[in-house]
């Protein structure tokens, strides 16, 4: 069982989307003034889509320090300011949503197993709805998804910290499942890193 | 100087509508746990939008009222809670492929072209897709959207002393995303009402140097 502390910014119905299960429990740590918690009892720091990120850069010691106690990070949002180790995500529209496309590359964990890459392709037929902008990647991290451009899209970096890393350009993760909505990509991608955290006995750098 | 206080979450999407080139000398970012009377006396409006903390909206409402009662205006989109706010929003499913799948079935069916936001607007660049809707809203509420049902998306009311205009609508969060294309019109025509300033009539760009070590907060 994975211990989990999910960052809330208050927005509604997150909590529908991150449901404890017989992978994970969920604790909820809802951003105040005085944001600063601990984060050492805990196995994976959950930061959503729609997620502060003026808090995160207040704690980016913590996160850093907790990384490299060899826990791990989901953040699917567009981490704006500097608190995520080796890694910047940058908004961008210089390219065409119509023109985005997805393309894998490293994967040495099978975290793209069972995903349909056309999901995050399209959606109803429109191209450009998952993530916003890209990742500018620490050196030697795999970029599991890049665009049309070869910019990294979707990273997992065991090399930046002690621990592990998966990194979004925004691109929602969750397990919508637990809300109602169809078991999909982004569903399988967090299923995925959910399941090598839970049965991974080598830690990030082996 | 800066017109518009935009009240902020730590939200990517209000980040980059309000460090664009084109608005970033019309808007200020206000962070949500800082907010005080302080921080809004010189200007002249807020925005309050989609995807804010409604539970620390609700601790400073008083700001948001005392900045109505002097006659400025407030701009307030997406959901919004009953605990700050004498209407009642009701979340409903995000339809945002009409136009794809249903293009004579828009999300409002009925808009006041009238009114200053919407002057000039083509039916597509008034609505593009909404966050619920309200099924209650002030007695003296004028009604400035509505859905095929009937149900309210927008509306607009002086009661507070000033002016607030409240939709379900998301133009600051979505300009910020820019999966659509289209928001520079509503949101220029939003900023000249909010300000009295009309931005420059070009798209709006990102300036990449604002991000990471470059933030400005």
């Amino acid at each position: 069982m994975l211990h989990a502390l999910l960052i809330s910014n208050g927005l509604q119905g997150l909590e529908k989307y991150y449901v404890s299960n017989e992978q994970v429990q969920y604790t909820t740590c809802l951003i105040t003034k005085d944001f600063d918690p601990d984060l050492l009892p805990y196995d994976l720091l959950v930061v959503p889509n729609g997620s502060d990120h003026v808090a995160m850069l207040k704690i980016k010691d913590k996160v850093r320090a907790f990384l490299d106690a060899g826990r791990a990070l989901v953040c699917c949002d567009g981490f704006f300011t500097a608190w995520v180790p080796g890694n910047q995500w940058v908004m961008d529209n210089s390219r065409r949503t119509q023109d985005v496309r997805y393309a894998p590359g490293t994967d040495r964990h099978h975290l793209l197993d069972n995903l349909d890459l056309d999901q995050l392709n399209f959606s109803h037929g429109m191209s450009g709805w998952w993530a916003c902008g890209y990742i500018e990647a620490a050196p030697g991290a795999d970029v599991l998804l890049a665009d049309t451009w070869q910019r990294p899209i979707v990273v997992l970096d065991e090399v930046s910290t002690g621990g592990r890393m998966l990194l979004t350009a925004s691109g929602p993760l969750a397990d919508v499942t637990y809300a109602g909505q169809s078991d999909s990509a982004l569903v399988a991608l967090y299923r995925n890193f959910i399941h090598l955290l839970s049965t991974s006995s080598v830690p990030a750098h082996g | 100087m800066a017109k518009i206080g935009l009240i902020f979450n730590g939200v990517w999407s209000h980040y980059a509508l309000a460090t664009a080139p084109k608005y970033r000398d019309l808007y200020r970012l206000l962070y949500v746990h800082d907010l005080d009377g302080e921080a809004v006396r010189d200007l002249d409006a807020l925005a309050i939008p989609f995807q804010s903390n409604q539970a620390v909206l609700t601790e400073k409402q008083a700001v948001i009222y005392d900045f109505l009662a002097a006659g400025k205006k407030v701009f307030l989109e997406g959901d919004s809670s009953t605990a700050w706010l004498d209407a009642q929003w009701e979340d409903r499913p995000v339809n945002n492929y009409w136009w794809v799948t249903d293009p004579t079935n828009p999300p409002v069916s009925d808009t006041n072209y009238e009114h200053p936001v919407y002057q000039d607007l083509t039916p597509r660049q008034a609505c593009w897709h909404t966050h619920g809707v309200y099924t209650r809203v002030p007695a003296s509420a004028e009604i400035i959207q509505t859905n095929a049902e009937g149900e309210v998306i927008t509306w607009q009311t002086q009661q507070y002393g000033g002016t607030l205009l409240a939709t379900t609508l998301d133009p600051i969060v979505e300009h910020g995303v820019q999966q659509i294309t289209h928001l520079d019109n509503y949101v220029d025509h939003l900023t000249e009402w909010l300000c009295g300033v009309r931005p420059a009539p070009e798209r709006l760009t990102i300036d990449a140097a604002v991000y990471g070590a470059g933030v400005r907060l």
